[in-house]
Formats: structure tokens, sequence, C-alpha cells
């Protein structure tokens, strides 16, 4: 290897570049942003001190934004880490014939736009005359209003990140079962064992990595997914009944036009997303370490 | 033949997912080819009989489809092959060079993979206001200039080549830049490839950051462009809707149709830790 650091710093040069100027710089300002009152147009800045935050933590849409947030994550995390996990089980070691074709039809949406996916499910969720309804309908019963009532709006949202992610998901799980060595299997077969031991005492140990990582992302990018069809479809309503962590941020700088709440939202989001990694680092991957 | 009546058990949740995940794309394309009438008769029918175009006629008369295609596709376009360079530089360094604080360096540049697009937008959006290019493509393209997934994966490829090439290489007297020309972007093309297939589909699919940078209708995205048919009640023109959301699903399922090997891979090394 090459010592010469000058020639190594050139290489990186472009991308340093873009990552401080559009990453880093940006989450400073942000703190900056945060201590002072602005309507982001008014040649004028007031200098606050700490008040956006006090404003922030101490207001009732606080409580409201995070239990949303939570139901969001606890949501997804069925959607997309449960429902791929225990699927690439089945795609990689429980089935021989017919992988390649669930493999590349499972993960389809996973290339739509998100745009995409809001608007079509809006037509299949749509209460009055959406296919939905009609199925519903057979049942007798009658389609609520996915997108105006509270829970049921983080639900509907859900399903749509759900439905575009799933495949993503399972082909990165499928990429760490398919590392399971086959006679590992087979030899718990020969003794036995139930699908459900082998899933439990091979598995899950083998592939904790991976399952980590598709654990963060779903956390980490689901609360990022949500953006689009939470903008395209309720603007964050019934009565922020589908804002989030993530959203509130985007709402007050672009919205209400407080720079000085937004920054706060932002921050505090920020310090949330860096305890989660820190928490997936030294409790989540130190467990992986003693299973191995 | 235990075992295959077994796994016969095992196709039926499976089936059913690909029913979930399928369905929708059918529907949106057979919604697309019917006329009012069957959208609001037929609704589940997924055969339009008898298959009309009106709807793609009347978006294309109707609306400047062809520069939200265009306007698309210069951003992706450019997006993908920035970022591609830069990836395959910074990759480079981390590949073939020995420098102080290289983990820490990869680490942050990874890490701005994980930071909320929404905390970035206002500090950005100020930023393009004051460089003017507020309602300009390059708004648009210049904070994705560089990415911490592409860097990791490009990584990950060169990491396979063997080192006894480069030392040979360097042997030659062949200088830093002519190695990663002549030597390793041959061996990483498929890669490469891949991985630009897969910014290009992000980019050309992306909506967030756009609606914020574009404002006029004339430069807006597909995506953006299929807001406007979002009515406060949920629109009825369903028709049309759809016209639109399969042009612009038209070009990443022609890409995934035809590159599926390339991007699977791709994708499950993504998970791949380094």
């Amino acid at each position: 290897m090459e010592k010469n650091k000058w020639h190594a710093f050139l290489f990186l040069l472009p991308s340093i570049f873009f990552f401080v100027v559009f990453s880093y710089w940006p989450l400073l300002q942000n703190l900056y942003l945060s201590f002072f009152s602005w309507n982001m147009v008014s040649p004028n800045m007031t200098f606050v001190g700490i008040e956006n935050y006090t404003a922030v933590l101490g207001s009732e849409e606080l409580i409201k934004i995070l239990a949303n947030t939570v139901v969001f994550v606890a949501i997804m995390l069925v959607l997309n880490f449960v429902l791929p996990y225990l699927f690439s089980f089945v795609l990689g070691h429980l089935i021989e014939r017919g992988k390649g074709f669930y493999r590349s039809t499972l993960f389809m949406p996973a290339t739509l736009s998100l745009a995409v996916a809001s608007i079509l499910f809006l037509w299949i969720y749509n209460p009055l005359a959406g296919p939905l309804s009609i199925v519903l309908s057979w049942f007798d019963l009658e389609s609520p209003r996915w997108f105006k009532e509270n829970w049921l709006v983080i639900f509907a949202i859900c399903t749509i990140i759900g439905w575009k992610v799933f495949g993503y998901n399972l082909i990165v799980m499928l990429a760490a079962m398919l590392a399971v060595p086959k006679e590992m299997i087979e030899a718990a077969k020969l003794e036995n064992a139930s699908n459900w031991q082998i899933f439990k005492q091979i598995i899950v140990p083998m592939t904790s990595s991976t399952a980590i990582y598709v654990f963060t992302i779903t956390v980490v990018f689901g609360l990022q997914y949500v953006l689009v069809p939470v903008n395209m479809l309720t603007q964050g309503g019934p009565d922020q009944g589908s804002s989030n962590l993530v959203y509130i941020i985007y709402q007050y700088a672009f919205v209400f036009f407080q720079t000085g709440k937004s920054a706060a939202f932002a921050i505090i989001t920020m310090i949330c997303y860096i305890a989660f990694l820190l928490f997936r680092t030294k409790y989540l991957e130190k467990k992986v370490y003693y299973e191995n | 033949m235990k075992t295959d009546k077994k796994e016969l058990m095992w196709h039926i949740p499976l089936l059913i997912a690909v029913f979930i995940q399928l369905w929708p794309i059918v529907f949106m394309i057979s919604t697309s080819l019917k006329d009012m009438d069957q959208i609001f008769q037929a609704t589940l029918n997924p055969l339009p009989f008898p298959p009309t175009l009106n709807n793609y006629t009347t978006v294309l008369e109707d609306f400047p489809l062809l520069t939200y295609i265009y306007n698309t596709f210069i951003i992706a376009a450019g997006t993908t092959a920035m970022k591609v360079i830069t990836s395959v530089l910074a990759a480079f360094a981390f590949i073939y060079y020995d420098f102080k604080y290289k983990e820490t360096i990869f680490n942050s540049m990874l890490l701005t993979f994980f930071i909320p697009v929404t905390v970035l937008i206002m500090p950005n959006y100020l930023l393009m206001s004051k460089l003017n290019l507020l309602n300009h493509p390059l708004g648009v393209m210049l904070p994705a200039f560089a990415d911490g997934m592409g860097i990791f994966l490009m990584r990950q490829t060169m990491r396979g080549i063997p080192k006894a090439l480069l030392e040979a290489a360097i042997l030659d007297g062949a200088k830093p830049f002519v190695i990663l020309r002549r030597v390793i972007l041959p061996l990483i093309k498929p890669s490469v490839i891949a991985v630009a297939i897969l910014f290009f589909i992000n980019s050309w699919n992306e909506y967030f950051w756009p609606l914020l940078v574009l404002q006029d209708k004339e430069m807006y995205t597909l995506p953006l462009a299929l807001q406007m048919f979002i009515s406060a009640e949920g629109g009825s023109e369903w028709g049309i809707a759809m016209a639109v959301a399969v042009l612009t699903s038209l070009p990443p399922l022609i890409l995934y149709v035809f590159c599926q090997k390339f991007i699977l891979n791709t994708f499950m090394q993504s998970g791949v830790k380094g």
C-alpha cells in the first residue's frame, strides 16, 4: 500500500467536500439556528437562547409526535423486519422450487418511486369506490376513511412503506440466510429439529449481523420514507395524527416558517438517532459477538 | 414424497406475498388503460375491455409531460455520473493508500447515509437560495453528489481485487490514477454499472428534496408531477393519475427487468458487513 497521504487526500477530496458542505455543515447550522427566532425571509433574527428548546420540549405536541413515531416504528418493524426475516428463512431453506421467481417478483415494488406507491394506495384505499372498499363490501363491511382517522392513518401509511421496502429487506436478509451452510441445517433436520428450533438456534445467531443492519435501516430509513406519503396524502393530519419526529422538522420550517423550532426539533431528532445508533453498536453488536 | 408435501405448504404464504406485491402494479397498469366507466364499474377487473390509450393521450396533450421526463432524466443522469465518480475515487483511496484516521474518515462518510433528510433540508435550502440555485436542476443535484453507500459498495468490490495485481502495477512504475483506470476499473466494471443503475433509479424516484427546490411547474420531475393529480378529496381522474404513475415507473421497471441479476446482487452485498 502506498503511504503518500496527500495523494490519498486528493482522491477523497470530492467526497469530503460534498459531505462537509451538504451533510455536516448543515448540522452545525441547525444548532446555530435553534437559538434564534426567525421566519426564513425577514432580515432580522432574534437571539432567544434556549427558548425554542423549552417551547418544543414543554409542548403537548411533542408527546403526540413521540407517540406517533413509536407507533410508526413498531408497525414498520413488523412489516419490514420481522416479516422479511421469516420469509427469507422460508425462501432460503424451506423450499427448493421457484426461488428465482419469488426473489424477482417480491422485489419488484422496491424499484418504484414512493410517490407512485402513495398515489396508487390512495386509490386502493379510497373509501367510496376504491378496490379495497369493494372487497370489504363483500363482507358487508364499510371502508373506514383510512387517511382521515387517527391511528388508522399511521397503519395505512406504514402499509405503503411496507409494500415498497419489504422486497429490499427480504433480499438483504436472504443473502445472510444463504451464507448459512446447508450442511448445518441438514444435520439439524436429521436430528429431528423442528423448523422453529432451526430458526432459533442456527439461523438467528448466524445471521444476526445482517439482521441488525436491516433492523437499523428499518428504523432509520422507515421514518424518512414515511415523509413522502405523509406529505402527499395527509400533510401530517388529521390533526397532526400522522406527523412524526422527522416530518415535524419539515413542517416547522416550510409550513409554519419557524426556523428556530424546526432547528430545535432537528437537533432533538439527531440526538435520538445518535442514541439509537450508539445503542445498536454498544448493545446489539456486543450480543452478536457473544452469540458467535 | 413427504418432503414435497411439506414444501408445498411453504409456497402458500410466499404466493400470498407475491400477490400482495404484484397486484398493485398490475392494477396500476390496468387502470391506466381503462376509460372512466370501466374504472368505476369494473374496478377489480384486471383486463380492461376494450383497452384505451385515451388517458395517455390526454396526459401528453394537457401536460408538458415530455418536459417532466426530460427534467427527471437530466437530474438522474447527472447525479448518477457524479456519484459514481466520487464513490470510485474515494473507495480507491481507502483501498490503495495507508493513512492516519482511515477508519474514522470512512465511518464518518458512511454515517452521512444515516442522517435524516429533513435534518438537512432547511440549511441546504437556505444555501441553495443564497447560491441562486432554487428552481434549478443543479440545486436538486448538488447535495447528492457524494454517497456513503456508494463508497461502501465500491470499497467492498475493490477489496476483492488481488493485492498482487496492484503490486505488479506499482513495480511497473504506474501512477495511481493509471492503476485505477487501467487495472482496477476494467475489473470492477460490472459492479460500477450495477451501482450506477441503483443510483439512477433512486434519483429518478426522488420526491422530497426536488419538491422543495423546484418551484415552477416547468421544472418539475415526474414524481412531483404526480402530486398534481391528488385533489383534496382524493381526486377522481384515476385513469390519468395512473397513466402518469405508469410512465414514472416505466424506466425503473425496465431497468429492473433487464438488469435484475446485477441489481439483486448489489443489494445483497449492501447488507454484508465490511
